[in-house]
This record gives C-alpha cells, structure tokens and sequence, in this order.
C-alpha cells in the first residue's frame, strides 16, 4: 500500500494557513484555523478528523475558495485556490445535500455536466455510467426533493463525479447511509483511489476513516494535532500485538510459558478498533495541553 | 397631445455613460487600492493585482452553455416557486376592470386612451414587482440554503452566474409579459366599447419644426401665453399678422395617402377672449408655401374641434382662396391649378446668399396657420400639426409599448441581480424599489436641484432659511458659516449629480406607451433603442458590479 | 423576569391577552343583526352614519382598493390629487377624469371631496372646451358625478344643494343657456339619437324642475338635522321656491322658441301650419307660463314665506317668518320693543332674500293681464319678423297699454330689467310703425315715463331688440 515518498507528488498544499471569522464590524469572533500546514499526494485517500468545530469544514472551504484565508497559502492542482479553473479536475460532494430541489436525478447531472461545459454526448454518456455506479438509475425522473438521505449522498457523489475528476473533495461521505450503503461507498472510494485519484475526505466514522484512508490528519480548535500514516499511527512502538486464530488453550499456556521467559510482561486480550482510542486520547490531550503537536511519525518517516 | 417628439440623442448619452461609468470604475478601483493597501501593505498590492488578473481571465473565458444552463436552472427554479402566480392576480384585476374605467360616456379617442393606459400600465405594474421579488430573492437564497456551492465549485465562473442569473429572470420575465400582453390585447379588443373600436388606430406621423410670427409679423420663439401654467403650448392671435409656421422636410409624394391627398392633422387649441359666436368653433386657415418660389396657396378655413384634433384632408390639385379673410368661409375655391407636390415642395435648397447655410433643405414644405376670428386666440406646440401618413394597425404600436415594458423589466432584473449580489433579499428588495420608485417620479427634481435650477440653495442653506423664515431670494449675510454652508452644500450637489446619472431614467421605457395611449406609432428610433440603449447602458455596468460582488464575497460567510 | 417561573409566565400573558380583549371587543364588537349589543365602534359607525351598507351602494372596489393599497390610503389619495392637478394643467382630460374617479374610490365620503371634483368637471373643465355640446358634456359630467356623491352619502344636504346648482343656474343661466337648456331636453350626443340623456334627465323634464327637486330633497334631509354648511338657512331654504321661479322666467324667455322647434323638428310644415302652430304653442305656452308663475308665488309666500327660522339678530334670538303680516308680528310681540325688533328682524332677512320682490313679481305674472302683455309682445316680434307691420303694430300697441297698468298697480316692478325691456322693445316696434310709413311717431305713448327715464341706454336696447332677430 505504501508508496515511496520521493515520488509523491503533492496536489494539496496548505502552508500556514489561518482562518479568523470576523462580525459584520471586522472583529473578531472565532480563529477557526490557526498556522495549518498539510499536503496531500496524488493518489492517496486523506481523512481528515476532528470533532466538531475543529477547523475541517473550514479547511474544505478554503480549498474550494468558498471562504478566502486570513493568512497564509493554499495550491491546489498546482493552482491559487481563488482561481476557478482549477474546479475543473476537481470534484466536491458536500457535506449535506445542497442540491437543486427541484431538478430530477438526470437534470441535475446533465446541468452539472454543462458547467463543466461538457458537450450534450459526453454529459449523457457520464450520466448513464454515474446514475449505475451509484444505483440510482430507477429514480432518474424522480425530483430530489423525493429522494432519501442515503439517495441524496448517491446522488451528490454521482455529482461530484461527473467530470472525471483527478482530485475528489468529500465531506462526510458516509453521513446518513446503511450499512450496505456504507459499504458500497467505501467501495467506490477504493475504487478511485485505484484509477489513481486522489481523495480527501472529513468525516466522524472512524472505522470508515480507518478503512479507507492512507494517511490521516487530526484536528483541535483549529491547530494540527496528529498527521500519518493510519497504520503508523496505531502502531506503538514498544507494544507487540500477535495476532492468531483458532489458538488451543494448550498452545496460548506455551505462548504464555515462552513470554515469561523472556521475563515480558503481557496482557492477553482481542483486538481493539484503536483509531478511536487515538482520536479519544487526541482530544483529551489537546484539552489538557493546548498548542501542543502530539505525535508526527509521518514527518519521521519523510525524514527517514 | 401632451408628448414631445424630441428624439433622444445618442451620441450625447454615449458620452454621458463613458463619463459615468469611467467616474464609478475609477472610484472603485481608487477605493479597492486603499483598502487593500492599507490592510494588508504591499502584499495586498499584489493580491490586488492577481484579483484583477484573475478577473480579466474570468471575462474572456465565458461559456454561453454554462449561462444557458443558469439561466434554464433559474428559469426552473421560478416556476416551481410559482411565480405565475401572478397571472391569477391579473386576471382577477382585469374581471373587475371595468368598474374602475366608468367612463363610457367619453367620447371615442378619450375611451381608447384610457383603457389602452390602463392595460398596459396593469401589465407594467404587475410585472415590475414579481420580477422584481424574482430576482432580489434569487441569488441570496442559493446562497442560504448553499446549492450554490455545488455551483461555485464547478467550472462555473461568478460572472457567468450573474448573466445566468439575468437570462433566466429576464426569460421568467417575458414569458409572463407575453401572455399578459396577449390577453391585454384581447381584453382591449373585448372590452372597448363599438364606437371607440375603430379609433384603435396608430398614426403615422411626420412632424415639422415650429416657428412663430408675432402679431406684427415679426419672428418670434414663442407665441404668447394666455394665462396656462404649463407653457408647451403657445397662442397666435386672431386677424393679426401672428403665424405659426410649420417646415416639413424630406418631402415626396410617399406622404399622401392611398387617394393621393395629403392629410394634415392638427390638436389646436381654441382661447377666446370674448364669446364670440358661440354656435361656431374657431376658424383657422392654413397657407402652404414654397419657400423655394415662395408660391403662397391658401386653403379654406376650417373650424378648430379641441382637444380633439381634425384631420384636414388637403387634395393633391389645389384651388385657393382669399387669405386671412372671414369670407374664405363662404367665398369658392378658384380652380385647381396647383400640385401639391410639384408646386409646393421646394426642388433645391434655399440658401442665405450671405452666409451660404442652407436655411430650407430641398424637399421643404411650410404650413403657416393663422387664426381668422378677432380677438381669439390659437394655440399649438410642435406635435399639434403633423403630416399623418397611413395609419399602421393599432397593434404594431401595442407591440412597440410592450417592447417596451420588456426594457424595462430587464433593467429591473439587472437592477435586482445586481443588488442582490451584496445585500441580502430583503435589503436588495427594498433598494431595487427605490430605484424604480425615484426613477419613475424624482428624477425631475433631481435635476432641478443638480442644475442648480431650485430656489434656495442646496441642504444646508435651505434648513438655515426654513428655520430663519428666509425667502429664497433674500441674500444670506456673508461669513465664514456661510461659505462653509455653500461648501458643503457644492459638494452634496455633486453627489447628487453622481446619483442623479445613476438612477435610471425610467420615462423612456413608457414613451411609446404615451405615444399609443393618445392613437400614435412612434419610430423605432423613438419607440424602442432609447430604452434598448438604457438597459444595455445599465446591464454592463451593473453585471460587472455584481460580478466584482460576488467574487470579493465569501459565500460561506453568514 | 426570574421571579416567575415558565408556566407563571405563560399565565402571566394570557392574562395580558384577555385585558386587552375587553377594550378591543367593547370598541369592536359588530351589531347584532337587531343592531343592538354592538361595540363602541359600530355603535357611532351607525351615530354618525358612516356604515358603508347605510349609505346606499356598497363600493367592492373601493376596498379592492385599500386591500391592494395595505392601509396606505392617504398617501394614495395625495399622489391621484397632485396626478389630477397636473392632468389638468396639462389639459389630458380623459386622464383626469379617470384619475378623479380613482380619488373618490379612496375618500367616497369627505363631502368636500365630491363637491370640489364635481365643481371642478361642470365650471373648470366645461369652459376649457371649444364646442359648446363639449361643454355642455362635462356640466353632465359634474352633475352625473354629484349625484353619485349624493348616493354615497345620503345624509349629506350639500351636495344635494350642489347637484340642483348644476341643474339649475350652471344649466339655465350660464351664456351657453340658449344652448344648455336646449341639450338637456335632447342630447346633442348622437348616441341618444336626439333624446334625453337618460342618466342625466331621466324624466325630461325642465332643467329648473329637475333642481328644484334637487333642493326639495336638500330642504327635506336638511329638515331632518343634517346641517347644511353652505349659506345662512334663510338663504339656503329659499331654493326650492327660487327654482319655480327660474323656471317661469326661464319659460317666459326661452318656452316659445324652446317648444316650437321641438314640434317643428323633423316636420316640413307649410307657412300656414307654421303660422298655426305657432299660435298653439303660444297659447300653451302663455297658460303654462302664466301657471308656473303662479305656482311660483305659491312655493315662495306658502311654502317657503311661512318656514319659521331662529335668528339671531343684533343679539336678539328671535322667531320669524319671511311672510309676516303687522297681526302675526304683535301677536308674537309682548312689547313694543320686542314688536320692533321683529319688524326689523322681517325686514332685513327679507332685504336679504330679496323676499319682498320675488314675491310682487310672482304675483304679477300669475296675473292673466300680464301673461297677455309677454305673449302680445311675442307675437309682435313675430310680425316684426315677417314684416307685417301693421299687425305688429296693433300688437304693441296693446302691449304697451297693459304694461303701463302693470306698472301703475306694481311701481317696485320698475326695476325688473326684463319686464322694462319687453315694454321698450313694444315702444320700439310702435315707432318703427310710424316711421316705415314715413310718418313722425305721436309724442305721447304709455310707457312714455319709463322711456324717457332710460333714453342714455336706447342704443342698447336696440341692439338686444335687433338681436331678436338673429336665428336662434
């Protein structure tokens, strides 16, 4: 899975990047992203993580030029993020629904088709192959105002796709849908990220986060906290975790034997999904010591 | 008649909007420099740069499909917001129509007048305030409820957001005009009672230039006034040597009418000093003259029908009679022995010998009229006397009116969108209404004050006098508040300048309206490009602005 | 406010709520349908007769109007006012109707409202017009527009005494009368095809009829306490009576000419029917004269001379009559003093009135001597006209014989300009006799006094005597 860091190529480049709200007379209300800096490399699957009101919204938005920086710089594909011809390879699926009500499931892809100044042939070929992909087909006259929220996400990812996009944007992709849904979503992810895509995704399932993504960030009130490799992260260092099945009592007291031999001390016990225990023990942390970066094995693993 | 045919001056308006415009671009770029430099020092001038940089790229990488597909999108979204609606309120105001047009017993020209008014204004005044809402509540609520994101992360530039915006509005617009002025239309043709059917009729009409002799035969601007407030029309008086005098140019045979005869039509009005015989309108005579040959014919004397008008129907091969005499009445024609066109209508161009200017053009016809009865008095404006050519259907000039309303509703989408760019929906409502209230009804005093033509000085100065109980013409003592005051009030009167060129013109958009309420076609050139040239005057400017608006604009920002 | 907790509160309120409903229900409460236990508000609304459905024709479209206007009526109401100023400055009259009809819609019930539009359209517009059948369209106008004032509010005796002015005096005394009088018995509008505007004079009748009954009905809602704010209520009263007498007059001037070409029209008549006809329509019209003067001094010593009104004369509140003779004065006086004051009270609202020489013209009219003297002369012009001298002559002759027992038995006729003119013109055709047949008239004539009195003005009254000849 891992690729070797002198060929990764950044598509994202956030440097020192800060967003202050401010009311309607200039003053300030809320820093809602403080000095972050970050890259994304082509083709990997980013999650970003954080609990609410961390700064990952916002940086989505700074990204995509709906909000513009107080400091600091964004390149996007290469491109400022204030110039609009970098949506061209860019897909977004957002957070919640924000599509056109009244459009049908083929309006609404034929009229994002055209803003992509796609030709009417090419927009009714993407159509086709998106409505299937995410299996929709049967709804396709249906006004979205009729949809569910698990045919909304399918629908605004079909959006989100309908120009081939090199880098994908999703915020909260599996919000709102089943299992099987869930699944399929996290199906398709892997699928893009094979075609050689690059994604970046916020989002609160850890487990999906843990499944999908190569590297993760973790956000707190607005500042970096932890930056990785997934597994990286969840090894620790000075923890062995053996890993059998169908192990006989007889051959766990041998195991057992040869371990305190060697004078170790151990805990016998199942796996645990630990991605949340990090997130938890990340936020807990950042409460306790504001401004502190926790642990940046990835940034020792570039060095190294 | 109550219009002036003066045609609107292109090339000065041209020269007005660069000023305008150039004023405004100026301001902002001076203003956004300031800002950005003095936020953010010299960084903020390169940002500058690359914003306008940007900018400029936005602009030359337009794509008409990307505009069609907002415009069809808020095209779409109007209907589902049930903007036709609207039509249900048009048909219950035209159910009950008539109980507000209780003039049946007018006479015919009168009937047509108000009940084509009516339609057309209902139309107007329907359709102003639904486009008007359309559009002030478009943009701002995509930005609430955020399907504009979806938008804004495409390809699609904001300027193009802004057109698609207008398009489709405008488009809403139209569609909902264009049945409201079908069924307007038959509503006219339904409800207009029998006699007043077949004044429903739109003149051609050639209009001359007015010149006055006073009652010594001397030229003069004017004639006299007799006591009227408004001062359009002016008097000639009865049995002296006072003439109105009418130059017809361009001249040919393509004026007579299908019988070959020239029709002359006039709304003389009658003032009479003393009653007079009362049982006989005023008579009044027309002379037509050569002014190459200086060839007088005077015509017989026919009797003035006020605020009605008469058509005088001038055969091609003239007799003529005695002039300026009451016994023209009663005494024959000699027999025909003038043409009209041959004789009458000048064949070169009459030339001052000294300053070699032409004075009358080949192809020049004067028409001196002349009031016979001593002691009353004529009176006329320039539109009062025209050369009426034959008449167009009703309907071609029922279109003109509502091209237009369209204009105008157009500007009202530019407006709306524009507004609706940086203020929210009911903020960009209410200065949109302003701006269609005062273009409509203040522009007049505007440009009293902007001229400096209102008594009693700007603000300031007329506070210190109303409070002083100071007249206008009383002096102001002299000091330095004094000078202070005029300052201030100078540099408010600028401003206002400034607004006063801002805030459209609206009376243009209702001209061919007023031109058909009274029975007349109005050239194109009259009828349709000054409204074209304002809106096209408005929209470039107004979707730069909203442009610039929503680009500076966070949209996530709330 | 953490004195309450969430459900005292909401107790709190809904007690607010009910307080106000007590004001609210006792202003507004609606009638029941006996009209009783209404609120504050309906109770006045029928006090002050304001209720929409008590002044006749409901006005849906009025408020269509304030619905569509949301309350902002008055400003509405000045916009059309400075719009219609404007209209008429402008002279768009078509507009301006439109525009004042639009006003009334918001304001159907400001009196001063209709009576200033309805003046506006019968005396400003009118005379802005060439044609006279134009003016006499907008006097229509003015009168239709007052009596759809009068409909909407019923109780209002001005604008009925506004309506009977544009039927009387703008109608019959105007310099257009001849003309005026004339349309109001056939329209010169060819929709009615030479008949009554039937909106306008439904029962075709005289002009001065239609206005009398016009001040009857002002006089009766008067009478029922709706004050007239018009002129002193001695004045005021006196139109009904001041309208039969306009009327005689009116017919002693116009009714032959009137009555004859209304027979005549659209009949070819040989000169002997002409001659036949015209003696008929004379002896009709010297009876139904002679009767309306008659009637005249009924109305006006009966009718009006006996209406008792309260006065307040140099201080004094008193009770008088315009008809009172010295028994009816001491019969109310107790003292002398108070007789005086009486006698001087009678006199001067006589004076005002012109009481006493209505009724001595009045009375002389209805006199059948009289009625020959006026229709004599008539038919002595008549002659005039077809040169028949002689017969002229014998005609003014008698004429002038009566007119000098006229003015023996009625001195303070003198000065009544039309009863002098008529005696002149008969002194003038008398002389004129003489002087085709070359002869010098006798210098001893009746009427000799009267003649020899206004001998600076003969000039004049031979112009309005050639002017008799004049088609009409």
């Amino acid at each position: 899975m891992s690729t070797s860091g002198a060929s990764r190529e950044a598509v994202i480049e956030i440097r020192n990047l800060s967003k202050i709200y401010r009311d309607f007379w200039g003053r300030k209300k809320v820093r809602a992203l403080n000095s972050l800096s970050l890259d994304v490399y082509k083709g990997e699957v980013f999650g970003l993580l954080g609990p609410n009101g961390s700064g990952k919204t916002t940086t989505l938005k700074l990204l995509l030029g709906l909000l513009f920086p107080t400091e600091g710089e964004i390149s996007i594909l290469g491109e400022p993020a204030s110039n609009v011809s970098k949506n061209e390879r860019i897909g977004y699926l957002p957070e919640e629904s924000y599509l056109y009500r009244f459009l049908n499931a083929e309006e609404t892809l034929d009229f994002y088709g055209r803003l992509f100044d796609m030709p009417a042939s090419v927009r009714k070929e993407r159509t086709e192959k998106l409505l299937d992909l995410v299996k929709i087909s049967h709804a396709r006259k249906r006004q979205l105002k009729e949809y569910s929220k698990g045919m909304t996400r399918r629908i605004g990812l079909a959006q989100a796709l309908i120009n081939d996009p090199d880098l994908v944007l999703l915020d909260e992709p599996t919000s709102g849908l089943d299992p099987l849904g869930n699944r399929d979503m996290k199906d398709l992810i892997l699928d893009l990220k094979k075609q050689g895509k690059t994604i970046l995704m916020c989002s609160h399932l850890l487990a999906d986060v843990q499944d999908v993504c190569d590297r993760i960030a973790i956000l707190y009130g607005g500042e970096l906290k932890v930056l990785g490799r997934v597994e990286d992260l969840l090894k620790s260092q000075n923890q062995t975790q053996i890993l059998s099945s169908q192990l006989t009592p007889a051959a766990l007291a041998e195991v057992e034997a040869v371990l305190k031999k060697h004078d170790a001390s151990f805990q016998v016990d199942h796996p645990t999904a630990s991605l949340e225990e990090l997130f938890l023990r990340t936020v807990q942390e950042s409460k306790e010591r504001p401004g502190h970066r926790l642990v940046t094995p990835d940034s020792k693993s570039q060095a190294g | 008649m109550d219009f002036d045919p003066t045609p609107f001056n292109f090339a000065a308006a041209g020269i007005n909007w660069l000023l305008i415009v150039g004023v405004c671009l100026g301001l902002m770029t001076v203003v956004s420099l300031l800002v950005m430099a003095g936020s953010r020092g010299t960084r903020g001038l390169t940002m500058w740069t690359d914003e306008v940089g940007l900018m400029a790229s936005d602009l030359v990488s337009l794509s008409p499909r990307r505009i069609f597909a907002l415009s069809q999108l808020t095209f779409r979204e109007a209907i589902r917001r049930r903007a036709l609606l609207v039509f249900v309120v048009f048909g219950i105001l035209f159910m009950f129509a008539g109980w507000f047009l209780s003039a049946s017993t007018l006479a015919p020209e009168f009937q047509v007048k108000v009940y084509v008014t009516f339609v057309l204004r209902a139309i107007s005044w329907l359709i102003l305030p639904v486009v008007l809402l359309l559009s002030c509540w478009g943009l701002p609520e995509d930005i609430k409820q955020r399907s504009l994101h979806t938008v804004v992360t495409k390809p699609a530039r904001r300027l193009e957001i802004v057109l698609g915006r207008m398009f489709g509005f405008a488009f809403v617009g139209t569609i909902v005009l264009v049945v409201m002025a079908v069924v307007g239309g038959f509503w006219i043709k339904r409800q207009l009672p029998a006699v007043a059917q077949e004044q429903l009729t739109c003149r051609k009409p050639v209009f001359g230039y007015l010149a006055f002799k006073d009652r010594e035969g001397n030229d003069a601007a004017k004639g006299i006034n007799v006591g009227d407030i408004w001062e359009f029309h002016s008097y000639i008086e009865g049995a002296t040597k006072a003439r109105a005098i009418w130059t017809f140019i361009n001249l040919d045979a393509s004026v007579l009418d299908s019988d070959g005869n020239l029709r002359l039509e006039n709304r003389f009005q009658a003032f009479r000093s003393h009653k007079g015989d009362m049982k006989r309108a005023l008579y009044y005579q027309y002379v037509l003259v050569n002014p190459q040959t200086g060839l007088r014919v005077p015509i017989p004397l026919k009797t003035v029908n006020e605020f009605r008008g008469r058509t005088d129907i001038i055969p091609r091969k003239l007799g003529k009679v005695a002039e300026a005499s009451p016994a023209a009445a009663d005494e024959a024609e000699t027999a025909a022995a003038y043409d009209l066109i041959d004789d009458l209508v000048s064949k070169e161009a009459v030339v001052d010998p000294e300053t070699k200017n032409v004075i009358y053009p080949a192809g020049t016809m004067l028409v001196e009229v002349l009031c016979i009865d001593p002691g009353q008095y004529l009176g006329m404006a320039r539109p009062d006397l025209f050369i009426r050519t034959p008449d167009l259907s009703f309907w071609v000039g029922y279109v003109k009116a509502v091209l237009g309303i369209e204009m105008m509703l157009i500007l009202v989408v530019v407006l709306s969108v524009t507004a609706s760019t940086f203020v929210k929906g009911p903020v960009a409502t209410l200065l949109t209404f302003c701006l269609v209230i005062i273009g409509q009804t203040a522009r007049e005093f505007m440009a009293k004050i902007v001229n400096n033509e209102e008594a009693g000085g700007g603000v300031f100065e007329s506070i210190y006098r109303l409070v002083k109980h100071m007249n206008p013409t009383t002096d102001l003592p002299e000091g330095t508040a004094t000078t202070v005051m005029r300052f201030v009030d100078s540099a408010l009167v600028n401003l206002m300048w400034l607004v006063y060129n801002i805030i459209p013109d609206f009376s243009f958009f209702t001209r061919s309206l007023s031109y058909l309420s009274n029975g007349f076609d109005v050239n194109v050139a009259t009828a349709v490009y000054p409204g074209l040239a304002i809106t096209l005057g408005y929209f470039i400017p107004c979707v730069l602005l909203g442009y610039f608006c929503l680009r500076t604009r966070e949209l996530e920002a709330k | 406010m953490n004195r309450f907790n969430s459900q005292q509160r909401k107790f709190l309120y809904l007690g607010g709520i009910l307080l106000l409903l007590i004001p609210i229900i006792s202003l507004g409460m609606p009638a029941d349908s006996k009209g009783e236990a209404a609120g504050v508000i309906a109770r006045q609304r029928q006090e002050y007769d304001l209720g929409e459905s008590d002044l006749g024709k409901i006005d849906p479209s009025s408020a269509a109007m304030n619905l569509v206007l949301l309350g902002l009526r008055g400003v509405a109401a000045n916009v059309l006012w400075v719009q219609a100023e404007e209209q008429k400055n402008h002279k768009d009259w078509a507009a301006m109707r439109a525009t004042t009809e639009s006003i009334i819609r918001l304001q159907p019930h400001y009196v001063k409202v209709w009576e200033y539009n309805g003046w506006n359209l019968a005396y400003n517009v009118s005379v802005e017009w060439d044609a006279v059948s134009d003016r006499y369209f907008w006097v229509k106008e003015g009168g239709k527009f007052l009596q759809e004032g009068v409909n909407r509010n019923r109780n209002s005796s001005d604008l009925l005494w506004h309506t009977g002015r544009i039927y009387g005096p703008k109608i019959g005394l105007s310099d257009e009368a001849r003309f005026f009088r004339r349309f109001f018995r056939a329209d010169p509008n060819p929709i009615y095809e030479g008949n009554v505007d039937p909106e306008f004079n439904p029962t075709d009748e005289d002009n001065y009829l239609v206005a009398k009954e016009w001040f009857t009905r002002a006089n009766d809602i008067e009478g029922q306490g709706n004050r007239q704010t018009i002129m002193d209520r001695s004045i005021f009263r006196s139109y009904p009576a001041r309208s039969q007498l306009d009327y005689a007059s009116a017919l002693q001037k116009y009714g032959f000419n009137e009555e004859y070409d209304r027979r005549a029209a659209n009949t070819k008549l040989t000169e002997e029917q002409q001659a036949a006809m015209q003696l008929e329509v004379r002896d009709k019209l010297r009876e139904q004269t002679r009767t309306a003067w008659e009637q005249g001094f009924k109305d006006w010593t009966q009718s009006y001379g006996q209406e008792e009104y309260t006065v307040d004369y140099r201080g004094d509140i008193l009770r008088i009559r315009m008809e009172m003779t010295e028994e009816a004065i001491k019969d109310l006086a107790k003292t002398p003093t108070d007789y005086r004051k009486i006698a001087d009270a009678v006199m001067a609202y006589q004076n005002m009135t012109n009481y006493r020489y209505w009724r001595t013209r009045a009375l002389c009219e209805a006199e059948p001597d009289t009625a020959e003297a006026h229709w004599l002369l008539f038919a002595a012009v008549e002659e005039y006209r077809k040169q028949n001298f002689e017969k002229a002559h014998e005609h003014a002759t008698r004429v002038m014989a009566l007119l000098e027992e006229i003015f023996k038995k009625y001195p303070e006729l003198e000065i009544e300009e039309d009863m002098v003119e008529d005696g002149i013109t008969a002194v003038i055709i008398w002389q004129n006799f003489y002087r085709f047949n070359g002869e010098r008239p006798p210098t001893d004539f009746p009427l000799k006094r009267i003649y020899d009195e206004r001998a600076t003005q003969l000039p004049e009254y031979e112009r309005k005597f050639n002017r008799r000849f004049l088609p009409y």
